[in-house]
């Protein structure tokens, strides 16, 4: 059953079409790359799913709930519902520079799950433990290096319960030597079989941890296949002319 | 010049001193949620609020203090008509014209705190579920005020030193009883101790400020 559900999305920023007619289905437990060059709306489009973008058209359904439908946005509280399943990571990390690792963990779990302190301490504990983080709990975010705020930035997402977890290209502002601890979280989320779409520029991560690959190009997906397929049998010129260079 | 005479002319200088601070106190209290209303006025949707609050942060911005503090002092009640309802006691008119003024500058500073906050900020707070009281209350405000902290602290300083315009609608404070002593004594020593308790009222600031600083340096 499919999880999420895009068909013909479309956005534009003025006269910029970013998204022409994008379709495509997520099933359950399924992890999904999607690559592509800068421009072709990979970012837009998982904005769009979290509904930190609105699009001018089509149809998003998550779980079976349509979040926007022909280009009509369901209400104020059925969006809430529905992004409220989904965690997302960004590419700059965007943790609370006010707030401990801890505290950065447990603000959404308080204020908007309603937990006790001893229920939020408790989640928070497994979560670092998982990142690998349990020392740095009392830590600011700025006295940590790039991994470790990604990681943080997961261990917050995952707080939240999500069934579907996005990444926006979480390992491009990292140095590269720090990208490999983010990549490992990731990967052991892809063993648990959580179900994830991440945007990416490490083909050879994308290659190893996704069942699926999408490739966008030009606002539009352009052809998807498993990673096996799609880098070494590219139906489309377009998507071996970009992994040529991609891979080089 | 013996140790005596300075105690001695110390004494009404310092309890001018508190006119000084009681002004401190009224214009910082008053003008720092004041302002911080107008920066939700500029921010607002409701265009008329944000052109209020636009035009009256020019006016008082854009015109000195001095002239400010004698428009209220002297200038509202020779206004027609309703002029004479508007005679204000004259350490409170000052009051106004400091906390009015003082606003401005504040609301504009705390405008910049807000443009220095990243909207990752917002998108984050967003798909993590929190509403925008909660995403202004818990993230955005305690950032603001960490962003704007050296420039309420320069702010605050020059606010101790603006309070000798005081002198000019003749409400009686440190100044003018270390002017009032130079004069009959003709002596220069009463502006050397004026300095210097103005030198240790924004000491006391300074650090104190130095302290919120540290305090809030997230790291």
């Amino acid at each position: 059953m499919a999880i999420i559900e895009v068909s013909h999305m479309k956005k534009s920023f003025g006269h910029l079409d970013v998204l022409k007619d994008v379709s495509f289905e997520i099933q359950k437990n399924e992890v999904i790359a999607v690559i592509g060059p800068s421009g072709s709306g990979k970012s837009t489009m998982l904005r769009s799913l979290v509904h930190l973008e609105e699009i001018n058209g089509g149809s998003i359904k998550v779980q079976d709930q349509y979040l926007v439908k022909d280009g009509v946005y369901s209400n104020h509280s059925q969006i809430k519902a529905i992004t409220s399943r989904m965690g997302m990571v960004f590419q700059h990390f965007n943790l609370f520079p006010h707030l401990t690792v801890q505290e950065n963990l447990g603000l959404a779990p308080k204020h908007v799950k309603k937990l006790t302190k001893e229920e939020v301490r408790s989640n928070s504990a497994v979560l670092l433990q998982k990142v690998g983080l349990s020392e740095k709990a009392e830590v600011y975010p700025g006295n940590l290096s790039g991994g470790q705020k990604q990681r943080v930035a997961i261990a917050r997402a995952l707080m939240m319960n999500p069934d579907i977890m996005l990444f926006d290209e979480p390992t491009s502002a990292l140095d590269p030597e720090l990208t490999g601890e983010v990549l490992a979280v990731i990967k052991q989320l892809a063993e648990e079989h959580m179900t994830m779409v991440i945007v990416t520029h490490e083909m050879s991560f994308a290659k190893e941890v996704a069942d699926r690959i999408i490739f966008m190009d030009n606002g539009q997906v352009m052809e998807s296949g498993s990673p096996d397929q799609l880098f070494h049998q590219p139906k489309m010129d377009r998507t071996r002319e970009f992994l040529n260079r991609a891979m080089r | 010049m013996s140790m005596d005479y300075i105690v001695q002319i110390s004494k009404p200088m310092l309890e001018g001193a508190q006119t000084t601070i009681l002004l401190f106190f009224i214009a910082i209290i008053a003008s720092i949620p004041l302002g911080f209303v107008f920066t939700l006025m500029v921010r607002s949707a409701i265009k008329p609020l944000a052109w209020l609050a636009n035009t009256y942060i020019y006016v008082f911005r854009g015109t000195p203090l001095l002239l400010q503090m004698l428009f209220f002092c002297f200038g509202l009640p020779v206004l027609p008509v309703i002029g004479e309802y508007l005679v204000l006691d004259r350490f409170v008119a000052a009051c106004l014209a400091f906390v009015l003024n003082y606003a401005a500058y504040f609301a504009e500073i705390f405008r910049g705190g807000l443009l220095a906050i990243d909207k990752g900020q917002y998108e984050a707070s967003k798909v993590l579920g929190l509403n925008k009281w909660q995403t202004t209350t818990k993230v955005i405000l305690p950032q603001m005020f960490r962003v704007a902290l050296p420039a309420v602290s320069n702010e605050s300083i020059t606010l101790v030193k603006d309070t000798a315009l005081l002198y000019a609608v003749a409400v009686p404070e440190l100044l003018h009883f270390a002017y009032t002593a130079v004069n009959r004594d003709f002596t220069i020593m009463p502006f050397f101790i004026a300095g210097v308790i103005y030198l240790l009222m924004t000491l006391v600031l300074t650090l104190f400020f130095k302290f919120l600083e540290r305090r809030f340096k997230y790291e």
